[in-house]
């Protein structure tokens, strides 16, 4: 048996364990359901935008305290272990990676998805500039 | 609507455009033809000649035609010709020149175009030298020239109910691609204004990155099209020896491509990191790592004839994985995995075409001849550098394939959820982990098989000398290294076994090489480049051990209630109070100042590193800094600064500021919600508010208020007043304005940050300066010229009289008789002028008040009398110090003098960049020393 067909034997084995070990790291978005399951999971949602938003940065500059929907309808507070997002309130969609703990979900990173400011079909007209 | 005939559109750019569109793709395609005749002829000269001149000519033209069109372009983008989308989509007004040439390829059109740009310089060079190579490789250049070129096509083609669109024409009017009511105008142009660059785009990074990282993915094409020459001619020798110039020029290129958006990601976005195996990059990483791995399969051939079905597999891949990741990053299937992605074009089946199309044509030529490529007849032996080298390849493949499985989870996502419909995507949970995990033992492998590879021979030539002396130095190279991983653990954590591994695996490979370089530097230091390149690569691997690994947080707050949060991540902001410094990790940190420069507002941290015993060792200051919108409406980004040791790199980044200052719409809000009290005090009186103590020092018609300073008011008024907080035990002194211009009042308001309370000035002060002439007493004084009167202690002096007064409040008329007295005023110590105006208007007296807010003196010229030469004034005065003064106070005012900061230590980040600068630099360098031999 020729070295190189041993090689590619070797390599494919060790393709397939990363294949398996890997498969570990990845899951589907969870709601909070499953989150209540306990472990570091992934949450899409929508903000829920008759809840309050709170974020206090004289006090806890690293909190920031608001309600997510998520897929299934589930209303629940998160608070993100980071500074507020800049145009928050916009955000079509929110992922939240973190953990639910006493039935809050910390999250320690965040993805919004939102309308671009240089995306829109809108033509700006001139003269409603606002200034400082 | 097409009835309309607008004004001012330059409609000869976008008929240009489309023209050097049209006519550039036929020229792309009759050239991809004429090579092709000429190769399928090469055996007969004359037609093979004719018809490569012929492609050559015609690639020419194309050429000319694509660089005319990114002229025009240009050309509409630098005159603001918002009558095309794309000018009007990516510049403005208020854009500056400098960064027209950023704005031109923040599109995906523009970026095709500087594809294309670098595809003609680069077939410019590859006419010139590859000899009779030209037409088969040139063939591959003007299929791929006319595939990009149909990505700015434009063309629409009648698909059933549907149009299927082929590209977007950049040269397209903007009143072609929206329906918007504004074009019911014809003067449309007069009301539009440009969109402009994204402002975090708007820096020097975006101006290099994207032509050095188009230049590398460009470059990746001429590898593959020799490797197609190869197969299609069937020789599998010759251009291998040609070409390696080639690749290791496109690895070094495509490498500092990757290294600048690294840089920029570190030094100027607010990232805090120089690599986060985000899919942009890594989809621009792959086809590096390929490429590398192409070049070492090359050596290998080139000098012992092993190895050349490889090289046929990576150099198509290279070029494959680069147009795969252009699918991937301009298709919009990355979605919410990434956080800087291209803008959708709609162009997604056509970037899927122009991989598989390349990938599956390559492939299948390489499996049609893959018996025909032959290798010498026996094995490589055990102990030869080409196995190793052949084997290094092997894993740098391997974790291409890593990484790009990884990264295609989004295509992988959609491709099941087509078939149904109900699949629910997946995720990796935690990217940096995942990519870590693996490729860290990427990185083992590839130093030790780098370290030990060099001292082996090709075909393993004199192995029995070579054994010696490889027993002999690698357990030393081992045992130095063992020493060095040791001592560094005192400054570096391992933290992991693993990374013990790789820190001791990446210091053997710098030993080693180091050895290397120094062994062969008398005699041959030209071939030493690859020992260059893999301490670099060694180097830059430890780098991001010590300064990924290590990073610590200064910014690190010590209140946070780690009992919570404790295993899930460090706090890195902390809130930082003007002023107030706080104590961090050895590092007392101050927010001193903050300001205004453009769109930039700068905050000056100041930094003191404290030894032991609390002393000041060092103090330096630095200025991340914040950029607003365009049009200042709220912050768009947050650049950060920082300080460069040889040893570490100290890294700060404003991260958030307090919401009235992060937009203007959230300011308003807070200034409405605002609650002042009025009050009435006189001068020296005190007032007592919770806990405050408010006493009327002076009025001050000259206001010293900081803000008050940078207008020319007509008029103001000051109050200083003194304020003590009996919480605190502290006092302060306040100088809350009001000023005066035309018609318009000016609030300068004063704040006790700390107290909570903020007093400005009420409206009603500015009555001093429009007190009802019935209200005051004037006096009549009657004098000649060159005469003096007296009034309340002020001389007044008649100097002569301005035929032709000018006053705010007097708007000469045709038929006036109007005559400014010019009076010098003084007291002893005030020294003033004043013009009264004395008209006559439609024989009517009228007079024109001159009135100072210095000494609150109102003047009236109010009669002459020609025959005794007398004129008389009236005269009044403010009565100023009987006034009270009105303030309008607020409590419980939000904070605005704090900002939350981020500060980071990158323990021997220098490791990471010379590291990965030297590898890139000793690439270059070989594919310079390569072509100097291929010339001779």
């Amino acid at each position: 048996m020729s070295r190189s067909l041993i090689i590619s034997f070797i390599l494919i084995i060790a393709g397939i364990a990363v294949f398996i070990s890997a498969s570990k790291d990845v899951s589907t978005y969870a709601n909070f359901k499953q989150a209540a399951q306990g472990g570091k999971v992934k949450i899409v949602g929508q903000l829920a935008k008759d809840m309050p938003m709170v974020y206090d940065p004289q006090n806890t500059p690293n909190e920031f305290e608001f309600f997510l929907n998520d897929d299934e309808g589930v209303v629940k507070k998160v608070i993100l272990h980071q500074p507020k997002p800049q145009d928050f309130e916009m955000s079509e969609q929110i992922v939240v990676t973190g953990e639910l703990k006493d039935d809050v979900f910390n999250a320690t990173e965040i993805l919004m998805k939102c309308p671009s400011k240089y995306k829109n079909e809108e033509i700006e007209v001139k003269g409603d500039v606002s200034s400082l | 609507m097409n009835d309309i005939s607008y004004i001012g559109e330059h409609l000869w750019v976008g008929q240009v455009g489309h023209f050097s569109i049209i006519l550039g793709f036929v020229a792309a395609l009759l050239s991809g033809y004429a090579y092709f005749v000429s190769t399928k002829n090469r055996e007969h000269d004359i037609i093979a000649d004719s018809w490569r001149k012929i492609g050559r000519y015609s690639f020419m033209v194309h050429g000319v035609l694509v660089i005319t069109l990114i002229g025009v372009l240009f050309y509409a983008m630098y005159n603001h010709y918002y009558e095309y989308s794309y000018v009007y989509a990516h510049v403005s007004e208020d854009l500056p020149l400098k960064y027209i040439l950023s704005a031109f390829w923040e599109g995906q059109e523009g970026s095709f175009l500087l594809w294309m740009f670098w595809h003609i310089v680069l077939a410019f060079f590859v006419v010139k030298t590859s000899g009779k190579f030209e037409a088969p490789v040139m063939f591959t250049f003007a299929i791929a020239q006319a595939i990009i070129l149909s990505m700015i096509l434009g063309v629409h083609i009648p698909w059933g109910d549907d149009a299927l669109r082929i590209g977007s024409n950049p040269t397209t009017l903007l009143r072609q691609m929206n329906d918007a009511p504004v074009f019911a105008n014809a003067d449309y142009l007069s009301l539009i204004k440009g969109r402009g660059l994204n402002p975090l785009l708007q820096n020097y990074w975006m101006t290099i990155h994207p032509p050095l990282l188009f230049l590398g993915f460009a470059s990746t094409i001429v590898p593959f099209a020799y490797a197609f020459a190869g197969l299609w001619l069937n020789d599998h020798k010759e251009w291998l020896k040609q070409s390696l110039h080639w690749s290791l020029f496109s690895a070094g290129a495509l490498g500092v491509g990757i290294l600048l958006g690294s840089l920029w990601a570190y030094v100027a976005l607010s990232f805090g990191g120089y690599w986060a195996w985000d899919p942009v990059e890594n989809s621009s990483l792959v086809p590096w790592i390929i490429m590398v791995a192409g070049l070492h399969v090359h050596i290998v051939s080139i000098n012992s004839g092993y190895s050349r079905r490889s090289v046929y597999f990576m150099y198509l891949m290279s070029f494959v994985m680069v147009l795969y990741s252009t699918y991937m990053t301009r298709s919009g299937v990355l979605g919410d995995t990434s956080a800087h992605a291209f803008t959708e074009m709609g162009l997604e089946r056509q970037l899927i075409f122009l991989f598989s199309f390349f990938g599956i044509i390559g492939l299948s030529l390489l499996l049609y001849r893959y018996k025909e490529i032959k290798n010498p007849e026996k094995e490589e032996e055990l102990a030869s550098r080409d196995f190793w080298m052949f084997m290094g390849s092997l894993i740098l493949l391997f974790s291409a394939v890593l990484i790009t499985m990884s990264t295609s989870l989004p295509v992988f996502n959609k491709i099941m959820a087509y078939f149904n419909p109900a699949y629910e995507g997946r995720v990796i949970q935690d990217p940096v982990e995942h990519f870590n995990k693996y490729q860290l033992w990427i990185a083992v492998f590839i130093s030790l098989l780098s370290g030990i590879a060099m001292f082996l021979r090709f075909g393993a030539r004199n192995w029995e000398m070579q054994r010696k002396k490889l027993y002999r130095r690698i357990p030393i190279y081992i045992g130095m290294s063992a020493l060095i991983t040791m001592g560094t653990s005192l400054l570096i954590e391992y933290y992991a076994w693993q990374y013990w591994v790789l820190g001791f695996a990446t210091i053997f490979a710098m030993v080693s090489n180091l050895d290397y370089i120094i062994d062969k530097f008398r005699t041959k230091f030209k071939m030493s480049w690859a020992a260059l390149a893999h301490f670099g690569f060694a180097m830059m691997v430890l780098g991001t051990i010590t300064s990924g690994l290590n990073q610590k947080h200064i910014s690190t707050n010590p209140f946070v209630f780690r009992e919570i949060f404790s295993e899930n991540d460090v706090k890195r902001y902390v809130q930082l109070i003007k002023g107030q410094p706080l104590f961090s990790q050895g590092y007392l940190i101050t927010y001193v100042s903050d300001t205004l420069e453009d769109r930039e507002r700068h905050y000056k941290i100041n930094f003191q590193k404290l030894n032991d015993s609390m002393e000041v060792v060092e103090s330096f200051d630095l200025y991340p800094n914040s950029m607003y919108e365009n049009d200042f409406s709220k912050v768009a980004a947050f650049n950060p600064d920082t300080k460069h040791y040889f040893g570490k790199d100290i890294f700060t980044c404003v991260v958030s500021l307090p919401p009235t200052l992060m937009s203007m719409e959230e300011a308003r809000k807070v200034e409405d919600s605002i609650k002042y009290v009025s009050h009435r005090l006189m001068l020296n009186d005190t007032l007592h508010i919770d806990g405050l103590v408010i006493q009327v020092d002076t009025i001050s018609f000259n206001p010293s208020n900081v803000d008050y300073k940078n207008h020319e008011h007509d008029a103001g008024v000051e109050v200083v007043l003194s304020i003590h907080d009996t919480m605190s035990d502290k006092d302060y002194t306040l100088y809350p304005a009001i000023g005066l211009e035309d018609a318009l009042m000016y609030n300068y308001p004063e704040a006790i940050v700390e107290a909570g309370v903020r007093i400005k000035l009420g409206a009603k002060m500015l009555d001093k300066y429009f007190t009802p002439d019935e209200e005051m007493a004037f006096q009549d004084f009657t004098i000649k010229n060159g005469e003096s009167f007296s009034f309340n202690g002020y001389q007044f002096h008649l100097d002569g009289f301005n035929r032709n007064p000018q006053h705010s409040n007097y708007d000469a008329e045709a038929g006036d008789l109007a005559l400014g007295a010019l009076l010098s005023i003084s007291n002893g110590t005030v020294e003033e002028s004043a013009e009264p105006i004395y008209v006559i208007r439609d024989k009517q007296p009228m007079s024109v008040k001159s009135y100072s807010p210095k000494t609150g003196l109102h003047i009236r010229f109010s009669n002459i009398d020609p025959e005794k030469e007398v004129f008389t004034f009236k005269v009044a005065m403010d009565d100023r110090n009987d006034k009270a003064v009105e303030l309008d106070i607020a409590r419980d005012i939000p904070r605005t003098d704090y900002l939350i900061l981020q500060a980071t230590i990158f323990p021997a980040i220098n490791l990471f960049w010379v590291g990965t600068c030297l590898m890139l630099f000793a690439l270059l360098l070989a594919a310079w020393n390569r072509y100097a031999k291929s010339r001779k």
